[in-house]
């Protein structure tokens, strides 16, 4: 909601200069979003009339004008404007003129000396409209100042109104506001006297009166279209973001800013016999007044004569049937159409109107016969013309219950003691009708007021009136509660915090991607997509994070860094029968040098063992590996299966050679995802002192064949249950000279401890023979 | 006997022409030695008269001795000289860089969630979640939001189809959170939230911290001194001051904007109000029996303040260079 501040200042009794609207409005609730100053124009700003002009010499689309601007001397100024030409009176910023942007100076332009510059709206900030010079009503007077001419001592006010408060979208409402929060008076202007001496000789039939309880009709009769709209009226649609299109319909819309009631004008000649007020039916059509043809569901109210459909009711009327220059009969309606009635009938066909948007919100009813009257009067005012009898069709309007308002309640859920008396001022300067009773007052909301309907919401207009200010912070009085926490889990903050001690950064991207990257990097064809994208690169729910997190590598690559690792922890979501699946995941990338550079350090590219090492520290060895079912986004030899408790949780690799060359990587590029809740769970260890025997330590030697897995040939000796034997471990893995080609050596340490005494030379040979035992048995070991 | 006491001086001066520790044992020997002039003298007691004995035995256990702590004392000297000789060649450049791995970092968005969590945990709010993709009961329907309700319109949500949503607030928590627990209630619900809405200071995607406090006697009073405490605490200033602004929530009532004073002005950092009394009998709780109130709060925006960054864009490019400014 946009108005003009003078305007708005006709409908209260004192200078409106005289308090601070904005903060009296918002601290209402009214929020002012922005305020465009007019007056800060120049008055050096002033308007001039072309006296003469000649072409420019050295330039094609330049003109010199000689501009009177009610001095002696006319002023010679140089201008490209295609408009200009002798006679019209321009806005002419003078020489020391400061305009937004810069300011204007004694200046020579191709060689012709220039003292001045004429403007256009946008120039002097009054409009967008750019095209062009600004031409002045003719009757503007030479010399005067802009901010004079075009009455500039103004400001325009954008209001952010709720959508609980329809009252205030228009000027009465919030001059009605103002009222209840200051000491100004609200002004109801006498409503102008109608001569009606015609009658309107059709019928109204409203079918459904459940969604049109009011309904008016005027005829005005042989008027003239095309009248000149006064210059004030223009100002304050203009102000109010409404754009300027015939003298009815201009006044139509400037009833509408000043009561908050839309109306329609009908040409009376296209319309065919009688008024009825029906729902459409399914596949008829209407062409609008934007020009959109629209198809009815089936559901909508609409305006229709005995033939065709005139108007979707509240939302636009047709084309076919709406007032122009030539009209000189026309049928003004105002009615009250039922919000619920109306709700979602303009988005269904997407439209948002001036009219929906107050329609869907509630209007004032009681205002709507007044509004119908007023504008007749100005019409005829303006255009001529005679009206005809008002035709009005009324059924059940809503009504406004009594509520109950205990000062007890107010007490209570605000935790403020108001005294009665109060609450009894803030009722009155709301104009509500009340009267008090025991503990309280019985309140019946106004018409307009479509939002009261429990105590609460009185509340609410108390403490609106009185002000959230003097409300005291108070500690609530509670009985405490101690949180506990658990220890068998891993909290996500402990999660975040480990990945960054190991060197990872942390990101957080977005949880929707383009539905290719998930159909192949992310192998998901059963998508989850957004009926209305941002843009069409962020069209599904990921599945995976990996598609994010290779797109935040890119970025950081093309930014030179050369060691990358980065996590998130978010959700991934799937489908299925059932529903949507939300999994919170560990994911990460890694590229790079595994450490950063520096002296005495040989740079070592980042291996599917970094990675590894990383998880396992992570987990505190809680995960397994496995090599199988991983992703075809992962190099399928250097990827593996992450287990926990023999369950399939995630998985880790380095990326596929196709998709490292899809995407333009020059080095390997590592992936990692790890379902959340498993990873939380933590093995709650017992606790042991520490033998005072040192363990005793033995190295091995074995020749094994090249594809089978170290860690099965440690779980192995450990199933084996060997006495005395502590740990297993490869600490070395060789392939090459002198190691058969398809055999690799593997260097096992063992560490073999009793816990009462050292352990004797041939105990500790046993045990190392018994471990050798089994590798050569399962696994048909060597030793070396 | 008086060869012997010169031997004393003779082996001070053998010892001092000694350099090295392996030399020194090789002078010890020729005078402690085996064969050594002092064994000699040991061997020869048994020929001297008897009374002589002790005498001279005891002298010679004195030369001993000399000769001992003389050697002793040279052997320091050597390892002091050959200490310091060491030290001397041992000198590193300590202004070289430490050899280290990266520490990573943390989210600025993680911190300043974990930031809040622990101030409203230390007044006994737990910990709450739910779903991102929210049905339209949980996201609107419940909150006093029927279909169609102009209020839809505040939020540009992102539609999966008719009925799921991503959801457009975490208030969508509270329902479920109410649900599922009997009151009182005391929790926070921090999360991912969705809008169609995208310029330098609106993401598609942003966070809230939902907070609700169901209980009996729960005012607008507590609500004010909760959200007041806990912007003063976040921002380490306890002269912080706050302002009420009536305004619109369909879920609340009384419903208000939260501004905050910030750089001589006003800045609104999120909204609240009691819960409706709608809201709490749709979850079913008795309205007549308990009330409380809720507020949401944009994560982003206490995050910017906090570090004074003014462009949101920053959270989710993923910079390095931005990120690394957030240590742990």
């Amino acid at each position: 909601m946009q108005f003009s501040k003078k305007w708005l200042n006709e409908f209260v009794d004192k200078d409106l200069n005289e308090i601070k609207l904005s903060d009296i409005l918002t601290q209402g609730g009214l929020e002012v979003e922005e305020i465009e100053d007019l007056s800060l124009i120049s008055d050096l700003v002033v308007v001039g009339e072309i006296i003469e002009i000649q072409k420019h010499p050295n330039a094609d689309r330049l003109n010199v004008c000689q501009v009177n601007v009610g001095e002696k001397e006319n002023l010679q100024i140089v201008c490209g404007a295609p408009n200009a030409r002798v006679g019209i009176k321009i806005p002419c910023a003078r020489v020391g003129t400061k305009l937004d942007k810069f300011e204007i100076k004694q200046a020579k332009l191709r060689g012709v000396d220039s003292s001045g510059m004429l403007c256009s709206a946008k120039e002097i900030n009054i409009s967008n409209e750019s095209e062009g010079i600004l031409e002045l009503n003719e009757n503007s007077k030479v010399g005067e100042t802009i901010k004079n001419c075009l009455s500039l001592d103004d400001q325009i006010y954008h209001l952010s109104i709720t959508p609980n408060r329809p009252d205030c979208l228009s000027m009465r409402g919030i001059a009605k506001e103002i009222s209840a929060m200051t000491n100004f008076n609200y002004i109801k202007n006498i409503k102008k006297e109608i001569h009606e001496n015609n009658i309107l000789d059709i019928k109204i039939n409203v079918k459904n009166d459940i969604n049109c309880p009011l309904y008016g009709l005027r005829k005005i009769q042989k008027f003239d279209n095309k009248k000149e709209v006064p210059e004030w009226l223009k100002e304050r649609l203009e102000r109010g973001g409404i754009d300027l299109i015939n003298p009815v319909v201009d006044i139509v819309n400037y009833m509408m800013l000043e009561h908050g009631q839309p109306m329609h004008a009908f040409d009376f000649d296209k319309i065919k016999g009688d008024i009825q007020v029906r729902n459409a039916n399914k596949g008829e059509k209407l062409l609008l007044l934007n020009h959109q043809k629209i198809t009815f569901f089936g559901d909508e109210l609409v305006i229709a004569d005995d033939k065709n459909i005139l108007a979707l009711a509240g939302i636009m009327g047709g084309l076919e049937s709406s007032v122009t220059a030539d009209t000189t009969n026309l049928l003004l309606e105002s009615a009250f159409f039922n919000p619920l009635g109306l709700a979602g009938v303009a988005r269904r066909h997407s439209l948002n109107t001036e009219s929906s948007h107050r329609f869907e919100r509630g209007i004032d009813f009681q205002q709507t016969i007044n509004a119908l009257d007023e504008t007749s009067s100005y019409i005829i005012d303006l255009c001529g013309g005679e009206a005809s009898n008002v035709l009005e069709e009324r059924s059940k309007l809503p009504e406004r219950k009594i509520i109950n308002l205990r000062t007890e309640k107010v007490l209570q859920v605000l935790g403020l003691d108001i005294d009665k008396n109060e609450i009894n001022k803030t009722l009155t300067a709301l104009k509500f009708s009340f009267e008090e009773c025991e503990g309280g007052f019985n309140v019946k909301p106004p018409s307009y007021r479509f939002d009261i309907s429990i105590e609460e919401d009185l509340v609410e207009e108390v403490i609106r009136i009185y002000g959230f200010d003097k409300i005291e912070a108070i500690p609530p009085l509670t009985n405490s509660e101690m949180l506990g926490s658990d220890s068998s889990n891993r909290s996500l903050y402990d999660i975040k915090i480990a990945m960054a001690s190991l060197g990872y950064n942390e990101i957080v991207s977005y949880s929707f991607i383009e539905e290719s990257v998930e159909k192949e990097f992310h192998e998901n064809n059963n998508l989850i997509k957004l009926n209305n994208p941002i843009a069409l690169q962020m069209n599904v729910m990921r599945s995976k994070l990996w598609g994010s997190h290779v797109e935040a590598l890119l970025y950081n690559i093309n930014r030179g860094q050369t060691q990358i690792r980065l996590f998130e922890i978010a959700s991934s979501y799937t489908k299925s029968n059932s529903g949507y699946t939300e999994k919170q995941v560990l994911s990460g990338v890694l590229y790079g040098s595994s450490q950063p550079e520096q002296w005495g350090i040989k740079e070592k590219k980042i291996d599917f063992y970094d990675v590894k090492g990383d998880l396992e520290t992570l987990s505190e060895g809680e995960l397994k590996f496995k090599k199988k079912d991983t992703p075809g986004s992962l190099h399928p030899g250097k990827s593996a299966c992450i287990l926990k408790n023999n369950k399939p949780v995630g998985w880790v690799g380095q990326l596929h050679p196709k998709w490292k060359q899809n995407f333009g990587v020059q080095e390997d590029v590592f992936l990692f995802e790890i379902d959340l809740e498993p990873l939380r769970k933590k093995v709650i260890n017992e606790f042991n002192i520490p033998s005072k025997l040192l363990p005793v330590r033995k190295d091995i030697s074995v020749v094994v064949d090249k594809n089978i897995a170290v860690d099965d040939m440690v779980q192995a000796v450990k199933k084996a249950n060997i006495k005395h034997l502590r740990e297993i471990k490869a600490f070395d893995v060789y392939e090459g000279e002198n190691i058969e080609k398809d055999k690799k050596s593997i260097a096992f340490l063992i560490l073999m401890q009793d816990t009462y005494k050292t352990l004797e030379e041939e105990q500790v040979n046993n045990i190392v023979k018994n471990a050798l035992k089994v590798l050569h048995q399962q696994y048909n070991a060597h030793l070396r | 006997m008086k060869e012997l006491k010169k031997l004393i001086q003779q082996a001070k001066d053998d010892f001092s022409k000694v350099s090295e520790l392996s030399d020194l044992d090789h002078v010890k020997s020729k005078y402690l030695g085996k064969q050594g002039p002092l064994t000699e003298a040991m061997k020869g007691l048994s020929s001297l008269p008897s009374e002589e004995k002790p005498i001279v035995g005891s002298l010679i256990n004195e030369i001993k001795k000399s000769i001992e702590k003389a050697l002793g004392d040279r052997k320091s000297e050597i390892q002091v000289q050959l200490m310091n000789d060491q030290l001397k060649n041992e000198n590193i450049d300590v202004t070289l860089d430490g050899k280290k791995q990266n520490k990573g970092t943390l989210h600025p968005i993680s911190i300043t969630i974990k930031k809040i969590e622990s101030i409203f945990n230390s007044i006994g709010f737990s910990s709450a979640d739910g779903p991102e993709i929210e049905d339209d009961y949980h996201n609107f329907t419940a909150l006093n939001i029927p279909e169609s309700h102009p209020a839809r319109a505040m939020h540009d949500t992102f539609y999966l189809n008719k009925e799921y949503v991503l959801r457009t607030h975490t208030s969508s928590v509270q329902i479920r959170y109410m649900e599922n627990n009997p009151p009182p209630l005391r929790i926070i619900s921090p999360g991912r939230v969705y809008r169609v809405d995208s310029d330098a200071t609106h993401s598609p995607m942003f966070h809230q911290i939902e907070g609700l406090w169901i209980d009996k006697k729960i005012s607008f009073a507590n609500l004010k001194w909760v959200t007041q405490s806990f912007l003063q605490k976040f921002f380490e200033n306890d002269k912080l001051k706050i302002r009420f602004r009536p305004s619109f929530f369909p879920f609340t009532e009384p419903s208000a904007e939260i501004d905050m004073e910030w750089n001589g002005g006003w800045l609104e950092i999120g909204g609240c109000g009691m819960v409706h009394p709608n809201v709490l009998s749709q979850a079913g709780i008795d309205h007549d029996l308990f009330q409380g109130f809720a507020f949401g709060l944009g994560v982003e925006r206490l995050a910017m303040l906090k570090y004074g960054i003014n462009d949101l864009r920053p959270f989710f490019n993923h910079d390095i260079r931005f990120l690394n400014q957030f240590k742990v």
